[in-house]
């Protein structure tokens, strides 16, 4: 039968109708298809590992957008579209979530609504001045110096080598919008300072840019792991998931247990929007993704050490674990309040102090 | 006249899309940079203060030589671009057979539309500390992680988009200078080079100026070449404006740095059009 344009256009109309009438009524549909949901992820191995797990239900389907340059940049596109923002979760860390807990754009979560949440430390969870938990936490990471050991000119053993002539060039330095400036609180404390007296970090960083030992300040988490590579620069304070890829081609030393050279550890995770219809399947699938078994899935493909204590951490995984005698002696943890109250002031010194010398 | 009057409505389009998209948002941005920032904030607070800390805070002279270097390297990549672009645009017109010069032109305009990521990573894999000339550049004496290098790259990943961009300015102008003033002059015994030192650029100054403009409008304010070439160490002024926006949240200053690139810019091509172009017309 040959169906004309306005056949067409009456049978659609028609059909509309007909078909809201049918769901209000309980008549029987087609199998109920799964939610769907928005979330902003970080790209490459990240991205991979969450739709594989995506991938392992089904009640939740997920249309994945993802972060362009750091955390923060996407911080503006909702703060301008707010309370119509479009995203039901934010992948993110403690200096993102703390900007959207002041904005007060964030659902509390708890273990009656996350349940995985009781086998994660809940030390790290992010909380609001009122002790509410303000994001789900899925992995840690670490921030640390690492080298390429085959073409690093010297063996690294502690911050001042990353003064040595040898090191010309050699060295991808995080910019003032990587890492929280964690590695400019590593020269402070190798100088005598920290966090709350950065004045001798500044005055060691000023030092370190004057030797021409920085070939790169990495601006992008590209940067890191394409300089790395292609053998620009051989080493420098990295954040995991920059050198997972480059550790399977290369070989690394990471100094996360090296004393005199401080570790910082950072949590990754999620923050649940409190403006959007689906907020029950997105705190299910956030609970799922944080489950023991999917923790461990994230922690093999994004290269994060698993937070829940069920999960198991990969053996590529194995230099982010550490006993607490260890956590005590090679790791520092930050007041991250100051530090990232203290993000725009340092950005500015770097930009007035440190980045002419480069 | 009443012609005239019937032809302003055409504009009503044009307008209203300038007024909705770049109109309001400026003042939108002009107002934040004078709002108060509390750090670990994002942006301003809608009641926030009005201050002038923002530019305050950028009369230093980290900021004059940030400035300074954004307008520096934009300056030599655009004239560099018009010494380029002129002679190719030169043969195009007078050398090239019409089916030449539609390829030529073709060319040039599908340069324009090439990513511009692509072209800069392209530059950096090829050029870059890690390229296939690192060996040749060390021989010379090069230090592919210098400075010096590092700023002569972003120019070069400047004039990828430039010498097209002017080359096809640059077209038109030198279509509508008579061939046959350069061949009288010629004629009468002026050299080649001489009969066009004095004849075809002259004459072809406002087309130029206009590839200048054109050139240096888009360096100055060029954001992923020197991010991407100038490995954190060559930084314009639209990347300290980025900084701010992006990690840090610091709307206020970084509206503050776009409102004075902003203004350095529009004062430059004033000062370029009005006095230069007057005395080269």
């Amino acid at each position: 039968m040959k169906l004309t344009r306005r056949q067409a256009l009456e049978y659609a109309a028609l059909a509309g109708p007909a078909a809201a009438f049918a769901g209000m009524v309980g008549a029987p549909l087609p199998a109920r298809a799964a939610t769907e949901i928005t979330a902003v992820e970080w790209g490459g191995d990240v991205v991979k590992a969450m739709k594989e797990i995506e991938a392992k239900q089904s009640a939740v389907k997920v249309n994945w957008v993802l972060h362009q340059g750091g955390s923060g940049a996407i911080l503006p596109k909702i703060k301008a579209a707010w309370p119509n923002a479009e995203y039901d979760y934010v992948a993110g860390w403690e200096g993102s979530f703390n900007g959207m807990v002041k904005e007060d754009w964030l659902v509390p979560v708890s273990i009656e609504t996350v349940p995985n949440l009781a086998d994660i430390p809940q030390k790290i969870i992010v909380k609001n001045v009122k002790g509410e938990w303000m994001a789900v936490p899925r992995a840690v990471g670490g921030i640390y110096v690492a080298y390429r050991k085959d073409i690093c000119p010297i063996e690294v053993k502690s911050i001042d080598d990353l003064f040595d002539p040898r090191l010309k060039g050699k060295i991808c330095w995080p910019g003032p919008s990587q890492a929280m400036m964690l590695p400019l609180v590593a020269l402070s404390l190798h100088a005598g300072g920290n966090e709350k007296n950065m004045d001798p970090g500044f005055a060691l960083m000023k030092k370190l840019a004057q030797t021409g030992n920085i070939g790169r300040v990495g601006v992008t988490d590209t940067d890191f792991s394409t300089s790395l590579t292609s053998g620009e620069t051989a080493l420098g304070f990295y954040s995991e998931p920059q050198l997972t890829d480059v550790g399977k081609s290369f070989p690394l030393v990471r100094l996360t247990k090296q004393r005199g050279v401080p570790t910082f550890l950072y949590q990754s995770g999620f923050a649940i929007f409190k403006n959007r219809p689906n907020l029950k399947p997105t705190l299910d699938f956030v609970n799922f993704c944080i489950s023991p078994e999917m923790s461990t899935l994230y922690a093999e493909v994004a290269g994060e050490a698993p937070l829940n204590t069920k999960a198991k951490t990969p053996d590529s995984l194995k230099h982010l674990a550490f006993t607490p005698q260890e956590f005590d002696e090679y790791v520092y943890v930050p007041d991250f309040n100051v530090v990232l109250s203290s993000q725009d002031a340092w950005s500015k010194r770097w930009e007035n102090e440190i980045a002419p010398l480069l | 006249m009443r012609a005239e009057r019937q032809a302003y409505p055409l504009l009503v389009p044009a307008g209203l899309i300038f007024s909705a998209f770049f109109f309001v948002p400026m003042i939108g941005l002009f107002v934040e940079s004078f709002r108060l920032y509390i750090p670990g904030n994002i942006g301003s607070a809608a009641n926030a203060p009005f201050t002038f800390a923002n530019y305050a805070e950028l009369l230093t002279p980290s900021f004059g030589g940030y400035l300074l270097q954004t307008v520096r390297i934009s300056l030599f990549a655009s004239l560099a671009g018009l010494v380029f672009a002129f002679p190719l645009a030169w043969w195009i017109t007078r050398r090239f057979s019409p089916r030449w010069r539609a390829i030529a032109v073709g060319f040039l305009a599908v340069l324009m539309f090439l990513s511009v990521l692509v072209r800069t990573y392209a530059l950096e894999l090829t050029f870059g500390s890690a390229g296939p000339f690192r060996q040749t550049l060390l021989a010379l004496g090069v230090a592919p992680n210098g400075r010096a290098y590092i700023e002569f790259l972003v120019g070069a990943g400047l004039l990828h988009y430039i010498i097209p961009m002017s080359a096809l300015t640059l077209l038109a102008t030198i279509q509508n200078v008579d061939p046959r003033l350069v061949d009288a002059a010629q004629a009468l015994g002026a050299p080649g080079w001489r009969a066009h030192l004095t004849i075809t650029i002259p004459l072809c100054t406002r087309g130029l100026l206009t590839a200048f403009l054109f050139a240096f409008s888009y360096s100055i304010s060029a954001f992923v070449i020197p991010m991407i070439l100038g490995k954190g160490r060559v930084l314009f002024i639209s990347n300290l404006a980025y900084n701010r926006f992006s990690e840090i949240a610091d709307y206020p200053s970084g509206a503050a740095i776009s409102i004075v690139l902003f203004a350095v810019a529009l004062a430059l091509i004033y000062v370029a059009s009005r006095y230069i172009g007057r005395r080269w017309s």
